[in-house]
């Protein structure tokens, strides 16, 4: 009873203030809807669907904004009716005019199944009403892969409407990918092509369904066009795969080189097993989380720049934590490569309180700038995404300067030498010390940038660093100790196989084989892959 | 005045002052006829630290209420924490160690159900009672242990049922993906059974498992889109994936532009504080199941949300105070359903305690009435189903009318 009178009043304002009655009447129904149980709004959002597809103008302004809020509960339902908050303002959604949602009012929480509903109707609302070409491109894309399930009527209606030329090419493409079960064999035949011209798996699934179809065996066009659209998807999937494949394990090498290379330059160079080499990755990620709050703070228009501004500071900190650790620590210990076992572990013990105390266990909160965000669809199931692309790209940058650092500057020179035979280099002058020194602080440096290249893509808490010192050591003994060619190397074969073996056997198995194939191979060649030449021994 | 040095001036002043202060300080002891010892086993370092070691402080602030209203049996509540290290068989050695010296009336501890059953056989030889505050598996019965949250009957169950049916998303395909361990293994066996006796077939669903701590789903997202591309009804991800495992799949999930309305993921170890750190815009709609979310409405939620926030501005806790988390209150819970057995039987003893079980029933902070039986050391709660919103929260998508009857051993594994 009360919810009749709540529709009467509902009803009689909206009448009131609305131009048409029938339209009035509507609009309070599906206000109705909007705030009923989830059935009806399951009704509501296909009622603002249909809207974007054969609704008047009025109509479909009125209700743009209304999909948007329900999915950002900015919606409130209260006795006279619903309220939109739209920035600062809340309007009344029947009369348009300000007003606030008196007490108890509440914003229905859409149930899965109605969110899929209302990003729909919210993406066809768009495709009809908004402003910008980037917006309507943007509902396209979003409506492309549920076209199927929409009227036929929405897309052919945005595309008559659109100024825009290549946009409206593109709605007329998917208008006909849409048309696959049409009665016209002519248009199911042009729907197979413009299907084809994505090949995805869901396109596969989609043109598979056909073969089943009882035109595939009356019509021998339309046969042919469905064996060619069968094939064609199929090479582009088989495409997608072998560059997915290439393109996770190139990702997956990066990381491994990142977090490896550091470790390569101090082991290679002093012996010494740095245990605390993750921790040090772990304080470059907290370094990078540092320098964006100090953004936020002083130069919030910068923010979304951070990680490239926290690339001298992460390397810098870490560097100068590596030479103190040095200089107090490690240069007491290099006749005992056990005890320098023990005390870097100690130090990275004594890392990850520090941390946990100053900045507690949470993860931390990163902005993930625009250009480690999302990814682009390349061919077949295969996403280009850009975090991983940053990774590669950071990782080879940072191998092309170790690279540089080795072979074209007097310390890479002297780092070198005292390498091959520290005794030697010390009796022909070569500060032995210093570059000891250095060369840990340049370790380090390596590993804080490891850090901040790998926060766009793991959680930075203080445990973090713990994951990454077993696969270091095993991309370090496997590529040869200290050897930059070796680590490349080592971390690309490790990451391949990784990538390789789990989609077949699982990650765990993965993991188990790539540990024995390491041990069979240091079975064979104990010195790893490349050694470098030298009378260490 | 000869006697009177200096030396005997202080004496007689101490003596005096002890005189005077000694009501104060022996009046309460002697009222309360000294304390009696709860044991803690939540580890505050290791992989578990960030959400376990919380469970420690909520365990004190239940205490401290209960001291505040004058103890148990006369007696106040003294907690003893320990840290376990998230070492499986630390939990059974610390675990033995406080039931024999340090004679703990009641141990409050684990997480996960491999730790649970490390120390199954130390409290069941000693005969010591151990809270137990997570969602498991089931499939256990020790009359021991107190398991305070659900079997998988009255909470993965539900949330499956309600995600493939009409309400829910008419969910037909699972793709299962687990840490390697126990738990996860366990669930998705009686998983499988259920769907087969629903006559799902076999090739509707697939299995991975990845290492703990594993953090790169790069591959494994690939072959969940390549699943969900092959058609024959919606598919959706359980997730049994446990620790940093969880935000780093999330992270990858989203960053392939994979929508909760695509795909939808129900975490079923997923909890408030795995959101902390994520913008989690793009994952709104993936679901979680618990017996208490921290958006439940209700006058005594608000109520443990407050005190929660209070303890940690005062004790200076290093965790967040507006995070709330399911095993939190299940471990709150758990400190007020043995305070209340204690007080029943007048007796810390636990052979009496754990008589004074059956018919207990206490209203926890999620609005559900927790009720015990005479069958089991099992609870009776209610089940949530939450919804990720943009606030690094559940928002609260479904709720059972009532508190199911928990079952312990799964019909279907």
């Amino acid at each position: 009873m009360r919810r009749f009178c709540v529709a009467v009043t509902l009803l009689v304002t909206a009448c009131a203030s609305s131009q048409s009655i029938a339209a009035g009447a509507q609009r309070a129904d599906l206000l109705g809807k909007l705030c009923g149980d989830t059935a009806s709004l399951g009704d509501a959002g296909r009622i603002l669907t249909s809207l974007a597809a054969d609704g008047s103008r009025d109509d479909r302004l009125w209700a743009a904004p209304i999909a948007r809020a329900v999915i950002d509960r900015k919606l409130r339902c209260d006795a006279s009716g619903a309220v939109l908050v739209s920035g600062e303002k809340t309007l009344d959604v029947l009369t348009q005019a300000p007003r606030m949602p008196t007490e108890p009012s509440r914003s229905p929480l859409l149930s899965l199944k109605n969110r899929g509903l209302f990003e729909t109707a919210e993406a066809a609302l768009a495709l009809r009403t908004a402003p910008d070409v980037a917006g309507r491109a943007a509902a396209l894309h979003t409506l492309e892969r549920r076209a199927a399930s929409l009227p036929e009527k929405l897309f052919e209606a945005a595309a008559e409407q659109e100024s825009d030329a290549e946009l409206k090419a593109q709605m007329i493409a998917v208008a006909q990918a849409a048309a696959l079960n049409s009665a016209d064999p002519l248009k199911r035949i042009a729907a197979l092509k413009q299907i084809s011209a994505t090949p995805d798996r869901r396109a596969l699934t989609k043109v598979s369904a056909l073969l089943g179809d009882p035109a595939y065996a009356a019509n021998p066009a339309f046969k042919r066009a469905v064996d060619d659209a069968v094939t064609t998807i199929g090479r582009g999937i088989a495409i997608g795969d072998v560059l997915a494949t290439l393109y996770n394990g190139l990702s997956f090498a990066s990381i491994l080189f990142m977090a490896a290379i550091g470790l390569a330059v101090i082991f290679g160079l002093m012996g010494v097993i740095n245990l605390a080499q993750g921790e040090l990755i772990m304080i470059g990620a907290y370094v990078t989380w540092l320098v964006q709050e100090g953004l936020r703070h002083f130069a919030p228009m910068l923010l979304d720049y951070y990680l490239i501004i926290a690339i001298p500071v992460a390397f810098l900190v870490t560097a100068a934590i590596g030479i103190a650790l040095e200089a107090i620590l490690l240069r007491h210990l290099y006749r005992r490569p056990l005890m320098s076992l023990l005390a870097t572990w100690a130090v990275s013990l004594f890392l990850i309180n520090l941390v946990r105390v100053t900045f507690g266990t949470q993860n931390l909160n990163f902005v993930t700038p625009f250009y480690v965000t999302g990814g682009v669809p390349v061919i077949g199931d295969f996403i280009f995404t850009w975090n991983r692309m940053f990774a590669i790209v950071f990782a080879v940058v940072t191998l092309a300067l170790t690279w540089g650092v080795m072979r074209l500057t007097p310390l890479g020179l002297n780092i070198r030498a005292v390498m091959q035979n520290r005794t030697m280099a010390g009796c022909i002058g070569i500060p032995v010390r210093r570059v000891d020194m250095l060369a840990f602080g340049l370790g380090s440096g390596l590993a804080g940038l490891a850090g901040l290249a790998l926060s766009p893509i793991y959680s930075v808490n203080p445990q973090m660093g713990q994951n990454f010192v077993i696969d270091s050591f095993m991309v370090v003994v496997l590529g040869g100790v200290g050897t930059i060619v070796g680590t490349v190397v080592a971390a690309l074969g490790i990451g391949q196989i990784n990538v390789l073996i789990e989609p077949l056997w699982g990650a765990v198995a993965a993991k188990v084989i790539v540990l024995l194939m390491i041990i069979a191979f240091l079975q064979w060649r104990p010195e790893g892959l490349f050694v470098i030449k030298g009378r260490r021994k | 005045m000869s006697n009177f040095t200096r030396r005997s001036f202080l004496q007689t002043t101490g003596l005096a002052a002890a005189a005077l202060a000694s009501p104060a300080i022996i009046r309460p002891a002697h009222a309360a006829g000294g304390t009696v010892k709860l044991g803690c086993l939540f580890s505050s370092s290791g992989t578990m630290a960030n959400i376990e070691g919380r469970l420690n402080h909520v365990v004190k602030m239940a205490a401290d209420e209960i001291n505040a209203k004058g103890g148990v049996n006369g007696r106040t509540l003294e907690v003893a924490v320990s840290d376990p290290a998230s070492d499986w068989p630390l939990y059974a050695q610390i675990g033995k160690q406080m039931l024999e010296q340090d004679k703990v009336a009641a141990l409050f501890g684990c997480w996960t159900s491999v730790s649970r059953k490390t120390v199954l056989p130390v409290v069941e030889q000693a005969n010591g009672l151990l809270f137990y505050p997570l969602h498991f598996e089931g499939d256990e019965n020790s009359k021991n242990i107190v398991y305070v949250n659900s079997p998988p009957a009255s909470s993965v169950l539900p949330a499956v049922d309600y995600l493939m049916g009409d309400e829910g998303v008419s969910a037909k395909r699972f793709f299962m993906i687990g840490s390697d361990y126990v738990w996860p293994r366990t669930i998705n066996k009686q998983l499988k059974g259920y769907w087969k006796s629903k006559g799902i077939p076999e090739t509707a669903w697939k299995e991975q498992y990845v290492p703990l701590g594993f953090s790169n789903f790069q591959t494994i997202v690939n072959q969940i889109r390549a699943f969900a591309d092959q058609g024959g009804g919606k598919p959706i991800v359980v997730l049994t994936v446990v620790g940093s495992s969880i935000p780093d799949f999330l992270r990858e999930f989203a960053n392939q532009g994979i929508k909760a309305t695509d795909i939808p993921v129900l975490g079923l170890d997923m909890v408030e504080a795995d959101l902390e750190g994520l913008n989690t815009e793009p994952l709104v709609g993936h679901l979680n199941c618990w017996a208490y979310l921290q958006n439940a409405k209700g006058e005594k939620n608000v109520a443990f949300l407050k005190q929660w926030a209070d303890y940690v501005k005062a004790n200076n806790v290093p965790f967040k105070g507006d995070v709330a988390i399911d095993p939190m209150v299940s471990a709150y819970d758990s400190v007020h359903l043995w305070a209340m057995a204690a007080k029943k039987a007048n007796s810390f003893d636990v052979n009496e305690v754990r008589k004074a079980f059956p018919g207990l029933s206490f209203d926890g902070p999620s609005g559900y009435t927790l009720k015990m039986t005479a069958e089991n050391n099992y609870v009776s709660r209610g089940v949530f189903i939450g919804s990720v919103n943009e606030k690094q929260g559940f928002d609260v998508l479904w709720q059972s009318k009532d508190a199911p009857k928990p079952v312990p051993f799964s019909p279907y594994s």
